[in-house]
């Protein structure tokens, strides 16, 4: 019999409300700034556009400091200011609770989803806590896919600032693409929506106290979702603007977490990754409209002076994982003036690809191998910025697709690779 | 006459021929058994050697590290090599001793019960050398990698300094299991150190008087880091 993750009291709670066809988590830890707004919003959102289906709010909070739990049972959630079309027929419930596990946003996933088990729910939403910007309307595009059409996992699409998600545009969304042949642009976002089928494939899946369940939990749903063929589309949700970043978050250390996941699941799904080629469009559900962005800045010396630093004082590792004719590109690249600095495509994804594959190989300890991919990473953020400076947001989005389909022409050669001992 | 002929002369001859008799034999049985050693010997590292490399050690041995080592250092080709030869010099040796053994005089019963008592510290301060070796470059990686990540303009030299701290500990530490010049080392390691730390420090704040106020300042208050600079999202 599966362990059960649930505390007494709360599965009590959740045999109380009966069945619910509608869950909307949100995952929690010192928000209390903006879990009551994301609550509105989901309230407000399952008023208006599931006004007949009973839905059940719940929040799995990890320990929160700051009253996020008490924040989230006084939200009002009154209707006075809404304007609804039909008459909500079906309460909306709330549930909080503390989550057990191991830290991490995982570990609240996997209770929002066994409460979405237990209460037989047809759709699930996840959305995070921090957000600004969300709106009614994102539980609409969430939901209705899986209600409506029958999708398994509803991706978000936001509109971004060309230098925001920089891992996502350069790592994360072209390598799952070229890997598992699906355009899923914001495999990461953190907002999704998902079936009850693939709800309860995730809870069997033996991945709970890992740390997939500490870091890397919205790579491995996208991945899992993708790769075991479930119905996969994206829904359109404009901006997304969350609480200021953690300023002691390492980028190092972000690296190492994202993409250690994206190449552990290399592992996991290797006998399907290596029969795909090519890529297909993952529908799009919503429309596309312009939003405002909030303005970036970036600091370029400071980025090619890592990257610099990185191709000398790193060369020792490099040199172990990158093959000498890209080593020699790179290292003279770093000795280019700024204003003439520029990554190749093929470059980049061959140094994504390498490391990939030492990943696999193990040539060096995981962790240094992640961790020295930060002065490259740098180095290509730095080249892209200084690119499409005056680049118009479709231009970038060019210009990122250009990248994807080089990671899909060197696929091939890494598949070959793969099973090799030797590079 | 005779029985003078015979205690005198004869006798003693006797004793010789059949000391000379044992003696050869011993000898003849030493050669044998350093021969058979030799030959064993040699058969064993050619059967690790193909052994280890059939299950891939090379490889094993090249993640941690040990591989890279061995190659640097002109200890073997290969990991699995030098496995191998490691092996045949345990047989080889095992295979003399067993041959000084035979001679059955006391000055070899004593070289070998002696070698054996030492045997354990010989181990012991090759375990130690190779912990601190693999231990010294995984710290020293460590410490690079951070350093380059932090934008430390010396990262190579500190992570040098590591690797030197650890291994200098660790020859330290075997050459005390051995028992050479124990408290010579002890004293001297003890004052290069501590001379070392006192002229860093003492350079460090009479030199980069700036640099320390500004790392202290940064530690204890923090006020904008060279990467909030950037406001983008990375995720």
């Amino acid at each position: 019999m599966a362990e059960e993750i649930l505390a007494p009291q709360v599965r009590d709670q959740v045999t109380a409300l009966g069945t619910a066809e509608i869950v909307v988590g949100i995952p929690s830890y010192n928000n209390a700034r903006t879990i009551g707004h994301v609550v509105r919003a989901a309230h407000a959102g399952l008023l208006k556009y599931f006004p007949d289906r009973r839905a059940l709010i719940v929040n799995s909070d990890g320990g929160s400091k700051d009253h996020t739990r008490e924040a989230v049972e006084q939200a009002q959630l009154d209707t006075q200011g809404l304007l609804l079309v039909s008459h909500p027929l079906q309460p909306v419930h709330r549930l909080t609770t503390p989550y057990h596990g191991v830290p991490g946003k995982g570990s609240a996933f996997r209770t929002i989803f066994r409460v979405a088990e237990m209460v037989g729910a047809r759709a699930c939403v996840v959305v995070d806590a921090d957000l600004r910007s969300i709106a009614p309307e994102w539980f609409d595009l969430l939901l209705r896919p899986v209600l409506e059409h029958d999708f398994d996992y509803v991706a978000p699409y936001y509109k971004r600032h060309k230098y925001d998600g920089t891992i996502t545009n350069s790592i994360v969304y072209p390598l799952t693409r070229a890997l598992y042949g699906r355009r899923v642009r914001q495999p990461i976002g953190g907002d999704f929506g998902l079936s009850g089928r693939l709800v309860q494939r995730l809870l069997a899946r033996d991945v709970w106290t890992t740390d997939v369940a500490r870091y890397g939990i919205d790579i491995w749903m996208t991945t899992t979702a993708i790769a075991e063929n479930f119905r996969v589309c994206q829904a359109y949700l404009g901006a997304k603007i969350h609480d200021a970043k953690d300023p002691g978050a390492d980028l190092s250390a972000m690296l190492v977490q994202v993409v250690g996941s994206v190449f552990d699941l290399m592992e996991t799904y290797s006998n399907v990754w290596r029969n795909v080629f090519g890529s297909l469009p993952a529908p799009l559900f919503g429309f596309p409209f312009e939003v405002g962005l909030e303005p970036v800045s970036i600091d370029l010396p400071r980025m090619l002076g890592a990257f610099g630093q990185g191709c000398r004082d790193l060369r020792p590792v490099y040199d172990q994982v990158i093959p000498a004719p890209i080593l020699k590109e790179l290292t003279e690249c770093a000795s280019l003036p700024p204003e003439k600095f520029v990554l190749r495509e093929e470059t980049w994804a061959t140094v994504v690809y390498e490391f990939a594959l030492a990943y696999h190989r193990r040539t060096i300890t995981r962790e240094h191998l992640l961790k020295s991919l930060t002065p490259l990473y740098l180095g290509w953020v730095a080249s892209f910025a200084r690119q499409t400076e005056p680049e118009s947001a479709a231009q970038v989005e060019d210009r990122i697709e250009r990248l994807c389909l080089v990671y899909e022409q060197l696929k091939p050669p890494l598949l070959n690779r793969w099973d090799a001992g030797k590079r | 006459m005779n029985e003078f002929w015979e205690q005198t002369i004869l006798e003693p001859l006797r004793e010789l021929g059949r000391q000379a008799v044992t003696s050869l034999s011993s000898l003849m049985g030493m050669l044998v058994l350093i021969l058979l050693g030799l030959a064993i010997g040699w058969v064993a590292k050619v059967v690790v050697y193909r052994v280890l490399r059939a299950l891939q050690f090379d490889r094993l041995c090249d993640r941690l590290g040990v591989g890279t080592e061995v190659e640097r250092l002109g200890l073997a080709r290969s990991s699995s090599y030098l496995a191998g030869q490691i092996v045949q010099g345990i047989i080889v040796l095992t295979a003399l001793l067993a041959g000084l053994t035979a001679m059955r005089s006391e000055w070899t019963q004593n070289l070998v019960e002696r070698f054996f008592l030492y045997l354990p510290h010989f181990l012991a301060a090759v375990v130690i050398l190779v912990a601190g070796a693999l231990v010294s470059r995984f710290l020293g990686r460590s410490t690079l990698i951070a350093a380059v990540n932090a934008g430390m303009p010396s990262a190579r030299l500190l992570a040098g300094l590591v690797r030197l701290f650890v291994m200098t500990l660790a020859v330290v530490a075997a050459l005390d299991e051995l028992g050479i010049g124990r408290t010579t080392i002890i004293v001297t390691f003890a004052i290069t150190f501590g001379g070392l730390v006192t002229a860093a420090a003492i350079a460090f704040g009479l030199g980069a008087r700036e640099l320390a106020r500004d790392l202290l300042q940064a530690h204890f208050r923090p006020t904008t880091r060279p990467e909030d600079k950037d406001t983008m999202q990375h995720l």
